[in-house]
């Protein structure tokens, strides 16, 4: 009589299923944490650290400056506006003799849009603050109340 | 002459999962360039209040009783700074802080509500806003609610 024998088993290559495991962690990982498309404007530097704070949840009433020293008096301010990364000058001369402030423009603009809009300052540390003292000059006299100032979460302090 | 092919074994190792690694690989590394984490930062509020000279130089309205000013003056060299308020200095975080909480207190103690206390951090043209953020720090730790910066001494 013929006997059945089983079929032979062979090894079927490298064992993948641990690897998918992880790899499906850390992808639903980054899904969740990670903040894709969303963009504040917010630009690289080195910006102070401190030890209080708070989180800002709602950012669509926000608007992010980026301040760094400028050339001469005027400090470089750079913002997301019309959806556009661009540079607001403090002043800048205007054909005729008049001077303009693109900034405090801006500033108008969106304080009138929104009665909840809130300025955030994301400043160099290295920063004299006679480049910030005009920001938040001109911050006043748009009359916005609310400036945030973004700040690394660190142990330590200046000093 | 023996054919080969029907000799060999078959053998089920279930479902093929090459393409699902691959398209599983690129969606990671897809959302581990793009994505960005928000986590390591915070913001330090300000409700710039009225006052009649400095940073939120308006005008207050008729009838408002201004609040009582503490002035902190800040100096600076190139590695350190000096923040004066009244007779006490303090060129630290913590001393500073213990220094504004225990005016808070006292002025507290002969009636003045915290809210109605006005800190003015007024800053030479050249200290780093690096040692702002600390003495702005010290102010609130201090438990001070109404903090601004005035213009340029």
């Amino acid at each position: 009589m013929k006997r059945h024998s089983m079929p032979e088993m062979k090894e079927g290559g490298v064992n993948v299923t641990p690897l998918i495991d992880i790899v499906m962690c850390l992808i639903i990982f980054f899904m969740l944490v990670a903040k894709i498309g969303v963009s504040t404007g917010a630009e690289a530097m080195d910006i102070p650290e401190s030890i209080l704070g708070v989180k800002i949840e709602d950012m669509g009433n926000t608007l992010t400056l980026n301040v760094r020293p400028g050339g001469g008096d005027q400090p470089y301010i750079t913002a997301l506006v019309d959806g556009k990364q661009q540079e607001l000058k403090l002043w800048e001369p205007r054909p005729g003799g008049q001077i303009s402030s693109p900034f405090l423009e801006v500033l108008k603009r969106f304080r009138k849009q929104n009665k909840d809009f809130k300025v955030i300052i994301r400043g160099d540390k290295e920063m004299p603050y006679r480049y910030l003292e005009p920001v938040l000059l001109k911050c006043a006299e748009a009359n916005v109340k609310n400036v945030n100032f973004n700040t690394k979460i660190g142990s330590t302090t200046a000093g | 002459m023996k054919m080969n092919a029907s000799k060999k074994v078959h053998y089920d190792s279930g479902p093929n999962m090459t393409p699902l690694v691959d398209v599983v690989m690129v969606i990671l590394i897809f959302l581990m360039l793009a994505g960005s984490f928000g986590g390591a930062e915070h913001y330090m509020v300000s409700n710039i209040p009225f006052k009649e000279k400095g940073v939120g130089g308006q005008a207050a309205p008729k009838g408002m009783i201004p609040d009582e000013p503490l002035d902190i003056r800040v100096d600076s060299t190139a590695d350190r700074w000096v923040a004066q308020v009244g007779r006490l200095r303090a060129s630290d975080v913590p001393t500073l802080t213990s220094q504004l909480r225990k005016m808070r207190q006292d002025l507290n103690s002969t009636g003045k509500k915290t809210d109605n206390i006005q800190v003015v951090i007024s800053p030479g043209k050249n200290v780093k806003y690096d040692y702002l953020i600390g003495v702005y720090q010290a102010a609130l730790e201090a438990e001070f609610t109404k903090i601004s910066f005035a213009t340029a001494h």
